[in-house]
């Protein structure tokens, strides 16, 4: 399957490598290793086992959990070759290094003589080369051969690639060539593979990732501790001006929302609502919705007013905390059901008066006269209750993930370009034959599906030589 | 009320049990005309079950969750017999051969099935799933698996006519079989066309969860699991750079990625616990 070239560069290592090993045989065994393929495909096979590890002990638990699967013995050996969080333990970091040094000194090896194939393509061919080419084919003309190399420069300008021609020992030759940039797919990719490792240390040398819960109304400049680092201070604050949940008719929550401001020297300089998915950015750092909890106990709103129907003002209750009506008695919210017997949202609440048996009614939010029928002095009623939510902010800092980004899409294109772009060439060159002929022999060679570029090949032949018949015909020599 | 779509899926279930019964049958009996009536079934399959994504989509905005259907197992499971078959009638028509059918068919049939057992029903979204990255990084993912599958399937075909071609026998079902260094091609093509794909499936993985939390990895199961896979078809394609690793080798590769996609796709929902766990 693999063209000539690639048999090619393929030899060249070898040959050159022996000359070193005759001066320095350990380190040129060394290098040879580390720029083997085969080294390459045991170590992402080492790479893709070890990983499987990881994904069958549950990794970062706490140490209750595993002692409660694993015998003593189990647990302390696998604690101490850091089983219990693989990915970020020695050796398995020196693999990913290894697998990094492998990448970078085959690189170094080939890409060399990669760039020079392209800057100094083989233009001529002889006959050791046509024999290696499985493209090949002869035929003979009348004529001479600076015409012949001038009718085929322009039908292959016109049906494939402007060729580049030289003369040597009295034969021209033409070579054309398309696609040559398939040639740094691969390296393109590998280099993507190492861009993303190093965006990834940046990410962990300069980023921080934390948290934050900020009562509505509150904001928050100092982050909690998550891993490593013990806390981080803010250059500005980010203030919860509002948090909700919206649900879906089933009651199953929709959408988390938080209303944020940035706050920076005192001023309000960025307004944004937060969702899950859709972050606020600030200078580099990154907030997002991740949960949310009650930061305190919810304040309930309680209208007075007396039997006369007279306002007697507005109560605010704390759950299960007894506040006074002047000339009536204490009265305190014990339960709240959004649903109260079909009847939306109600609150039960206790009052109490001197050398009286307390009262425990419901209060509903719907019917703010049906305290009435209590007939007492005072009638209350239910207005509103505010729940008191804090929004849980994820926040983080990575300056290296454009980097990575930057190194996936390298990888990817690189990839595609490696799978679906071939390098074809085409060689054409004009001898002079026996009884004052021209002795044609044009080969090709592809890097990539080599079925279609044979058909594309004898298309192309078909079409040069058709056009030169003709001129032959008119242009009798 | 979410009937329909579910009806059509019923429906393409027994299209792809036919069809698979059709491209076996013209293994044993050789008759053509038995795959070309597979082939105008396999492309209904694809009608219908084009048809009952959409119905489902739109069924998903009538209950007032729109939604992408491709957020639960069954959703999921649909959608890769939907790749699978699309990708498949892809290569039959490239490759102008009807004998893939019997071994990439069955599997789509096999995982129409595997959906009749799970729950149909559409359910809203958590918030977590509501990007549009979603769709990106389902839709890549999907084609990629589809792709292995294929190349899985023709994986077999290469070891069984290989070991026929070097007991210098012919005729039997492998003798309608393209000859092994086409199968051996194709094995290598489907992978170049499913590992772009899954790589941008990581990537647009990566990307969501970034979005959505603010680390693009953070080696849950799934994740680590794709990588495994993304490795193991990296493995293959520069075992082939190095000679000797075409033909069985290779096939072998081919068929253990697929046992390591399958395992991504399924069996860490199923077995292993993380972020991923359809519907819960
Ligand atoms: C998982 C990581 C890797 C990925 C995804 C990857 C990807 C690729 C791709 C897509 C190609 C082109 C394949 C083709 O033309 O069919 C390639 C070629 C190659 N890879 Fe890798 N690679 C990886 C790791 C490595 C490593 C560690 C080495 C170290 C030696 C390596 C050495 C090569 C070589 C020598 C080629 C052939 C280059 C050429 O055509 O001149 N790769 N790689």
């Amino acid at each position: 399957m693999e063209t000539a070239s690639e048999v090619r560069t393929d030899r060249v290592p070898a040959s050159a490598t022996i000359d070193r090993k005759q001066t320095k045989p350990v380190a040129t065994r060394i290098w040879n290793f580390l720029i083997s393929i085969k080294l390459a495909i045991w170590m992402i096979i080492l790479l893709a086992v070890t990983s499987i590890l990881g994904t069958v002990i549950q990794q970062n638990q706490p140490p209750e959990k595993y002692r409660q699967v694993y015998e003593d013995w189990a647990y302390n050996l696998m604690n101490r070759i850091n089983l219990f969080d693989m990915y970020h333990s020695w050796w398995f970091l020196l693999l990913l290094c290894l697998f990094t040094l492998n990448l970078t000194c085959c690189t170094i090896d080939r890409l060399p003589r990669v760039i020079r194939t392209v800057r100094k393509p083989r233009l001529t061919i002889d006959a050791a080369m046509e024999k290696t080419l499985s493209l090949t084919e002869r035929w003979k003309h009348k004529g001479d051969i600076p015409q012949w190399a001038e009718t085929y420069r322009s039908a292959l300008s016109g049906s494939f690639a402007a060729p580049k021609v030289t003369e040597a020992d009295g034969s021209v030759h033409l070579y054309a060539e398309k696609g040559v940039y398939s040639r740094f797919g691969a390296y393109a990719t590998h280099a993507g593979i190492v861009i993303v490792f190093i965006g990834a240390i940046i990410g962990n040398v300069f980023g921080f990732k934390s948290y934050v819960n900020i009562p509505e109304g509150k904001e928050a400049s100092h982050l909690d501790a998550r891993g490593g680092k013990e806390h981080i201070d803010l250059p500005f604050s980010v203030r919860n001006n509002k948090f909700w949940v919206e649900t879906y008719p089933n009651g199953q929550p929709k959408e988390y929302s938080s209303d944020l401001s940035v706050i920076e020297n005192g001023r309000e300089v960025l307004r944004k609502t937060i969702e899950v998915n859709d972050p606020l950015v600030y200078k580099g750092i990154w907030f997002y919705q991740s949960s949310y909890g009650q930061a305190g106990p919810p304040i309930v709103q309680v209208s007075v007013k007396k039997a006369s129907g007279e306002d007697a003002g507005i109560l605010s209750l704390a759950p299960n905390k007894k506040r006074e009506i002047p000339g009536y008695g204490t009265v305190s919210a014990v339960n709240f059901e959004p649903n109260f017997q079909g009847f939306g949202p109600a609150l039960q609440v206790i009052v109490e008066k001197p050398n009286k048996v307390p009262q425990q009614f419901w209060l509903l939010q719907r019917f703010p006269d049906s305290d009435r029928q209590r007939g007492d002095a005072f009638t209350l009623g239910f207005l509103n209750i505010k729940e008191n939510f804090y929004t849980g902010l994820q926040v983080a800092k990575d300056p290296g993930v454009n980097v990575v980004w930057l190194g996936c899409l390298l990888l990817t294109a690189g990839m595609m370009i490696s799978f679906f772009v071939s390098h074809r060439r085409i060689w054409i060159r004009l001898s002079p034959g026996p009884h004052g002929k021209v002795e044609v022999t044009a080969a090709g060679s592809a890097n990539r599906n080599r079925p279609v570029f044979e058909k594309i090949f004898f298309a192309i032949l078909a079409k040069i030589r058709k056009d030169p018949s003709k001129t032959n015909k008119e242009n009798p020599a | 009320m979410n009937t329909l779509n579910v009806h059509l899926f019923d429906l393409t279930t027994l299209l792809f049990g036919t069809a698979s019964v059709n491209y076996v049958a013209y293994l044993y009996g050789k008759r053509e005309t038995l795959a070309r009536i597979g082939t105008w079934i396999c492309l209904a399959a694809a009608v219908v079950s084009t048809v009952a994504l959409g119905v489902r989509w739109a069924e998903s905005y009538q209950m007032g969750i729109g939604r992408i259907p491709v957020t639960n197992l069954y959703e999921s499971l649909v959608f890769f017999a939907w790749s699978v078959n699309l990708f498949y009638l892809l290569v039959e028509w490239k490759y102008k051969n009807r004998t893939f059918g019997a071994f990439v068919i069955p599997i789509a049939f096999a995982t129409m099935l595997f959906a009749l057992t799970s729950e149909s029903g559409i359910h809203p979204l958590v918030p977590a799933l509501q990007s549009y990255w979603l769709h990106a990084h389902v839709i890549t993912c999907f084609v990629g698996y589809a792709a292995f599958t294929v190349s899985a399937g023709v994986a077999v075909m290469y070891l069984m006519k290989a070991k026929r071609e070097e007991a210098k026998v012919t005729g039997g079902i492998v003798g309608l079989f393209p000859v092994s260094k086409v199968l051996d091609d194709l094995v290598y093509r489907s992978i170049i066309w499913g590992f772009p794909f899954l790589t941008a499936g990581i990537i647009t993985g990566a990307a969501w969860a970034n979005y959505a939390w603010g680390t693009y990895w953070s080696w849950d199961p799934k994740e680590t699991w794709s990588l495994i896979v993304w490795l193991v078809y990296a493995a293959f394609l520069h075992a082939r750079i190095t000679r000797g690793w075409h033909g069985r080798r290779a096939a072998i590769l081919s068929i253990a990625g697929f046992a390591a996609t399958i395992f991504c796709y399924l069996g860490v929902n199923l077995i292993l616990s993380g972020l991923h766990s359809y519907g819960s």
